[in-house]
């Protein structure tokens, strides 16, 4: 079955910093634009539910007609996980976040790397990739 | 909580659930009333608005209660219809277009600040139009029949006093055919109240007729007649302060001023009228309506007994087969009667007794599955729950299922969903719930595209205003609602929409988004014709490298079209394709110092100063110089401007980029300069250049005219390439001042695809000049881009012909230096500098044309020419007094090239001259060359001297030759040794050597030579033999016919690389005077693979220099004596006499001590009857032959080793004693010899190595006290036989 995964961080100041398609599904022209409006949109919301709840996974927490979005978000706040998809496997969303976010903390964790910039490790992108097909 | 009757949808309701009065009139009455540009039913309409209004109530209570507000609607017979949806649609649809041309003039405003759009209130922020359209919209669904509360109540048949016969009038107008459908069909009761009106024009006449027909009316009619004079204003035009027409829905009248011929009277009489309408008809009737529906209500179906009769007749109903719209129930019915019963009841504010009434038929309707019945019920459950003010969920569950169930199940009931949702949004809004109200807004009209494009920009609001504000939600909504806008025409709103979301996504770094919202903004501004804001929007999606390749095309072509639709190529500053790295602009001019090639300009200056320095005029002098010249002729203003030549070009590289994975095109890539000619007064040309700079800031226009109307100062050159994708191109563009004066160069410009003019001012702000001043031929960031242009000067040009790019080590040619000089004045006093002279000499003049490598054969009559400048190579070169270059002839010089070492080399030849003309600005030049080659190694030559053991001043030579190409064979030629010092010959013959005559490959090779020094043994004078001329011996190493003529090494090239090499390798062999230079020269053998490699006459010399023939110690000896004495022993021992040779080779004096010792007293000495061969160190090596004259090889550095080897000797007797002194000390004179004599006592025959001696030697300093160094040698093997004589 073809899915739709968009995965995206994003930083203070809701600047994305790393975004990936994962999704099975065959890319259509006007998806990433459509995935981008979607998952900006829902940062409210995610900016809502984050100050309700102590859980860092925030479950489904937008919807768009049959997308939805669920978030993530790391023990500062500022730091967004989120993924746009049409599956409904929570367990899978939920450690496809928990192991992301350790790869973001590995990230950080690199002297070179300056927080809230771009993450153009090709290492990370192979391993979100590698970890989008194992979960979702 | 705010009262539910304030807030909007109370208000609402209010205004739209109220009693219907159907309105049926003559013509006449029409006629009368538009005298004043008014329908009749508009006259009456603001009157029917009751806001002072105290009428008692009492419904199905007893309980009265007063009504303080109350309206009526009127309509016309004609009205009283479900509209058509078409014309519906297509009014609504006017509706927001006319809203878009409003705006019109907003669209090319300033984009909105996103902070504006939170500071302002509702009111404020919402457009006023929505209110309109959502009545509208609410509006298509009126009168339908499952809604009784659009159900006329009362009728109101006017006849005017003109009629005749207007009683008939009354009775044809009621009883025609031209009824409602909702009367006929059986929706609804046709028995409605009824009042009769009679109208009278006072125009018309007195009243006295209408009264009388008022009258006959009552007789007729009974009392529910009404008289109503109008126009009673005589003599026209009145006007009013306050017109109730214009205060009351203004959107409905002609926009003509109004001719009013009505009067306070009129007015007073018509409230007057209505007001008695109201209260004394239609609410008793509706009063009383409500008490006998509810009778039969509750005897029908109140009470345990109803309800189970209820039920259990909807069971068997559920057989009966639906029609397609439901079961139609009759105005008769039960389930019409409750509904009416509901809706008077909500019309009549009794909100309690229509919820249960509601409530009751709600769940009828369900079981019948008579959803849109069923939903219209929760609708106004949810209305009335609202109004109410009680349990909000209710209302809004309500709401949602009959939301639901008018999208889901009802059929053709999307304007009714559109309706409830609209009510759903406004009881959500009124309690503040703005998230709420967005979902649903987003849920309604999702069908009809236009519809649902206003209903999103509504929920954007909804989210603007909800708190905290959800902006990002609010830009989604907008953008979505933009999308629809499109999708209908209404490009206006499109815009509008998508300009407020830009507010939001203003700066964000969501490229996608950020691509889409000004892409489309863009497009959309286009096909409204409004092309620069257009292009100010497309700009801004240009470079999008993180796009696909179909959308950048897409990009690309949409701008492109749309540049093109303006008409005029299009200036864009800071044009974002290709990308200019400024960073990596590089200008490339010539003062004084010019170059052969690019390549050259890149090396760094300190390069060519530290090669300059001793050929230029000391620069203090020099600077000076032209400095004041310079300031004579060019302000002082300008002293920190470059200088550049007239007539000659200035370069500019600048790195293009290409973000895109598309080609682009770009033509006329050129430099914007100005040049500000000099004239007498520099002052006013100065100001007036200053001038022309600010204007080039301002507008590119000028920069335009000022490239024109200059052309004649100065030349751009043009540049058309194309980048394919992601391509990153270095393009060199140049300007080439024509004439004297101030150049500025301001910026590039560059056309693309032909329609697109951009250009990129460099930023000329002097910023970072400290530190790197004075490197101006590589400005690195902040450049001086300001030229002071001096007159024209002659200039040369030089080229090295053919120079490889690539050699093998010890390749030797003959090259060409080729100057040139393209202006009519001379130059003169032409100096020459090389930087390696390993790799490059400077020839003489005579071997131009010398044939190489002919030249360099031995001549069989030698006549040695003595070299008086063999020391050139380090210092300048100075060509001929008289040698000057001008015009069409070049100056041809040789030179010569030798690959000197392996490696990749830049050679920088720097060539300094004169001007002819003195009085030039610049007084003298440089030619800067470079050449890059690459040196592969070829032969690897070695070679290892050690003195001959048998014969003292004699070597034996060994060369190792190692093959270190991949592929290339080599013939070994010569060898010659250097100097007349030495002599060099062959071992053995050629042929024991060299077999193959070639060496291929990763071939090694090994050869013996035996060396000897010539010198005269005693005297030490010829120590400097280095510095006398090559005379040298040479050894062939080939056969005569393959190889031949030998070369001589004293020929010119040859002896000045040798000297160079020497130079060069002098620093490891310091002080070292017994050495021998060594020169190898081999050809490339002509193979059959690489027949190219041999097309110049090729020739490789190797030079091995300083190869020393001292061993260890500096002292060597040799013994000499009788190898075989034959001696009767019986008679008695033998005495036999050496001598021992020692040669003190160091320049210094030395002590020699030789202690002799026997056997007895050195227990560890070697037998004699095993004779030792010494060990060589060499055994392992490849290439070594096993030769018979081993015995006299001996590699001095090993003799001390194995010599101590253990070989326990048993005899005690040593069968022979040194006799004679047993320690003999000798001083030896720096380079001399002396000899000693030695004898041993032999007292048997037998073979003896006399080997058993040390010697001592002490070099002691030249002043005679202390010691330099000392050693211990051990005497080698000499092997003595002793026979017994007959």
């Amino acid at each position: 079955m073809a899915t739709t995964a968009c995965f995206i961080i994003v930083s203070r100041n809701d600047i994305p910093i790393y975004e990936a398609e994962v999704g099975s599904a065959a890319k259509r022209e006007d998806a990433a634009q459509l995935h981008q409006f979607i998952l900006h949109a829902a940062l409210d919301i995610v900016q809502d539910l984050a100050w309700t709840t102590s859980a860092m996974y925030l479950k489904a927490v937008d919807r768009f007609n049959d997308l939805v979005v669920s978030a993530y978000v790391t023990a500062d706040t500022h730091t967004r996980l989120m993924l746009l998809h049409d599956s409904r496997n929570d367990d899978g969303i939920k450690s496809f976040f928990q192991e992301v976010h350790e790869l973001y903390i590995k990230t950080l964790l690199n002297p070179t790397y300056l927080p809230g910039s771009r993450i153009t490790s090709s290492h990370f992108d192979t391993k979100v990739r590698a970890l989008a097909r194992k979960y979702l | 909580m705010v009262d539910p009757a304030n807030t909007p949808l109370g208000k609402m309701l209010l205004e739209e659930i109220t009693p219907v009065v159907m309105v049926l009139r003559t013509p006449l009455v029409e006629e009368a009333c538009q005298k004043n540009g008014l329908t009749f039913v508009q006259m009456l309409r603001p009157f029917c608005v009751f806001n002072n209004f105290d009428v008692p109530v009492r419904t199905a209570s007893d309980q009265p209660y007063r009504l303080q507000k109350f309206r009526l609607r009127l309509f016309y017979d004609s009205d009283v219809r479900q509209p058509n949806l078409e014309v519906s649609k297509e009014r609504l649809k006017q509706v927001i277009t006319q809203a878009g041309e409003k705006d019109l003039s907003e669209l090319c405003s300033e984009l909105p600040q996103i902070t504006n759009a939170l500071s302002r209130s509702e009111s404020e922020a919402l457009p006023l139009w929505f209110q309109f359209f959502n009545k509208e919209l609410v509006h298509t669904v009126s009168f339908s029949d499952h809604e009784a509360f659009d159900h006329p109540v009362a009728c109101l048949v006017v006849v005017s006093s003109k009629d005749d016969q207007p009683i008939n009038r009354f009775v044809d107008l009621f009883n025609s055919n031209k009824l409602p459908s909702l009367l006929n069909n059986g929706a609804m009761d046709p028995k409605i109240l009824k009042h009769y009106l009679l109208v009278h024009d006072n125009q018309e006449g007195s009243s006295e007729k209408a009264t009388k027909i008022l009258s006959e009316m009552r007789s007729t009619f009974s009392s529910d007649c009404e008289l109503l004079c109008i126009n009673s204003s005589p003599d026209g035009v009145v006007e009013h302060q306050d017109n109730p027409w214009v205060l009351y829905s203004s959107e409905d009248l002609p926009s003509q001023p109004l001719r009013c011929f009505l009067n306070v009277d009129d007015f007073n009489e018509i409230k007057d009228l209505m007001q008695d309408f109201s209260s004394k008809h239609i609410i008793p009737y509706m009063e009383q309506k409500i008490r006998v529906l509810n009778q039969q209500v509750s005897a029908t179906r109140k009470g345990f007994r109803n309800q189970i009769k209820n039920l259990w007749w909807r069971k068997g109903k559920e057989d009966v087969v639906d029609s397609p719209s439901g079961p139609t129930y009759t105005f008769s019915s039960i389930e019409s009667q409750i509904r009416v019963l509901g809706d008077y009841a909500f019309m009549l504010r009794d909100y309690e007794l229509a919820l249960s009434n509601y409530r009751l038929i709600s769940t009828d309707y369900k079981l019948d599955k008579a959803w849109k019945r069923f939903a219209g019920t929760q609708e106004m459950m949810g209305l009335a729950y609202f109004m109410l003010d009680q349990s909000r969920k209710e209302a809004e569950s309500c709401m949602d299922t009959a939301f639901t169930y008018y999208l889901k199940y009802a059929s053709s009931s999307q304007q009714n969903a559109t309706r409830c949702g609209l009510w759903w949004v406004e009881m959500l809004k009124a309690r503040y719930q703005y998230r709420e109200a967005a979902t649903v807004y987003f849920r309604v009209g999702a069908e009809e595209p236009l519809h649902s494009a206003v209903m999103l920009e509504q929920a954007s609001y909804c989210y603007l205003l909800s708190k905290p504000p959800m902006l990002h939600k609010y830009g989604f909504h907008l953008v979505l609602s933009g999308d629809r806008y499109k999708k209908c025409d209404q490009i206006k709103h499109a815009i509008r929409t998508y300009r407020s979301a830009m507010s939001v996504y203003e700066g964000t770094t969501w490229s996608h988004i950020k691509d889409h919202v000004h892409f489309h903004i863009g497009q959309w501004y286009a096909l409204l014709g409004l092309y620069d804001l257009a292009v100010s929007h497309m700009l801004e999606v240009l470079a999008c490298s993180h796009q696909s390749k179909t959308m950048q095309e897409l990009f690309l072509r949409d701008f492109l079209e749309i540049v093109q639709k303006t008409g005029k190529t299009f200036e864009v500053s800071k044009l974002q394709l290709p990308e200019i790295n400024i960073p990596s602009l590089r200008v490339f001019f010539e003062d004084h110092r010019t170059y052969a090639s690019s390549a050259a300009a890149t090396v760094k200056e300190r390069l060519w100063l530290s090669l300059e320095e001793e050929m230029v005029p000391s620069t203090s002098t020099a600077r000076t110089n032209w400095l004041e010249l310079q300031s004579k002729l060019i302000p002082k203003k300008y002293k920190e401007s470059n200088v550049c030549v007239a007539g000659e070009a200035v370069k500019v590289d600048i790195e293009f980029k290409n973000p895109l994975q598309i080609p682009l095109l770009l033509s006329s890539v050129s430099l914007i300069c100005e040049l500000s000619a000099s004239s007498d007064e520099m002052r006013s040309d100065a100001n007036s250049s200053s001038v022309g700079l600010q204007n080039n800031d301002e507008s590119t226009k000028l920069n335009h005219r000022d490239v024109d109307s200059e052309n004649s100062l100065f030349s751009l050159s043009d540049v058309d390439f194309s980048l394919g994708g992601g391509e990153t191109t270095v393009v060199q563009l140049t300007v080439t001042p024509r004439e004297e004066g101030v150049l500025q160069i301001v910026g590039v410009k560059w056309k693309l695809s032909g329609f697109v003019v951009g250009f990129h001012n460099f930023d000329t702000s002097p910023v970072n000049m400290s530190g790197k001043q004075r490197q101006k031929a590589n400005h690195p960031r902040s450049i001086n881009l300001k030229f002071a242009v001096v007159k024209s000067l002659p200039k040369l040009e030089g080229v090295i012909h053919p120079l490889p790019k690539r050699a093998y080590a010890g390749d030797l040619r003959h090259l060409v230096l080729e100057l040139k000089n393209q202006s009519e004045f001379s130059v003169k006093n032409l100096k020459m500098k090389i930087s390696h002279p390993r790799f490059l000499n400077v020839g003489k003049r005579e071997s131009l044309n010398a044939k190489f490598p002919a030249c360099l054969e031995k001549k069989i009559s030698q006549d040695s020419d003595i070299h008086s400048d063999s020391d050139v190579s380090h210092t300048v070169f100075l060509f001929p007094e008289d040698t000057t270059i001008q015009g069409e002839t070049p100056l041809l010089w040789p030179l010569w090239f030798r690959a000197a070492l392996p490696g990749n080399i830049s050679l920088h030849i720097s060539i300094y001259y004169e001007m002819g003309d003195i009085s030039s600005a610049i007084r003298y030049r440089t030619l800067r060359m470079q050449y890059n080659l690459q040196v592969l190694p070829s032969l690897d030559v070695s070679f290892q001297i050690s003195p001959c053991p048998s014969r003292l001043r004699e070597f034996l030579v060994r060369m190792d030759v190692v093959n270190k190409t991949s592929s290339e064979s080599f013939q070994v030629h010569q060898l010659s040794s250097v100097g007349h010092k030495w002599e060099i010959s062959l071992l053995q013959p050629v042929d024991a050597i060299f077999r193959s005559q070639s060496l291929m490959a990763h071939q090694a090779l090994s050869c013996f030579f035996l060396l000897k020094n010539r010198s005269k043994p005693s005297t030490s004078e010829d120590g400097t033999s280095a510095c006398s001329p090559l005379l040298g011996s040479d050894v062939r190493l080939g056969t005569e016919g393959s190889c031949g003529p030998l070369f001589d090494i004293a020929s010119s090239p040859l002896v000045d690389f040798h000297h160079c090499e020497r130079l060069q390798q002098e620093i490891s062999h310091k002080g070292d005077v017994n050495t021998v230079d060594f020169i190898l020269i081999s050809r490339p053998l002509k193979s059959d693979t690489y027949p190219v490699v041999s097309d110049p006459p090729h020739l490789f010399s190797h030079h091995a220099c300083h190869c020393s023939t001292e061993s260890t110690s500096p002292i060597s000896w040799l013994v000499d004596g009788p190898r075989t004495v034959y001696h009767n022993f019986s008679a008695s021992f033998c005495e036999i006499n050496f001598h021992m040779t020692i040669y003190n080779s160091s320049d210094v004096t030395a002590s020699v001590c030789i202690k002799t010792f026997n056997s007895t007293n050195n227990g560890d000495h070697l037998s004699d009857a095993t004779p030792v061969q010494p060990a060589t160190s060499s055994s392992n090596q490849d290439g070594w032959h096993d030769l018979p004259l081993v015995n006299d090889i001996r590699v001095t550095s090993d003799v001390l080793g194995p010599r101590t080897g253990k070989s326990s000797s048993v005899e005690s007797v040593s069968p022979f004693i040194w006799s004679g002194s047993s320690s003999t000390k000798v001083k030896l004179e720096p380079v001399s010899r002396t000899e000693i004599p030695l004898q041993v006592c032999v007292f048997s025959p037998g073979t003896y190595d006399l080997s058993n001696y040390v010697l001592h030697w002490n070099l002691l300093l030249s002043n005679g006290d202390g010691l330099r160094s000392s050693g211990t040698c051990q005497g080698y093997p000499y092997f003595l036989t002793v026979l017994q004589s007959v």
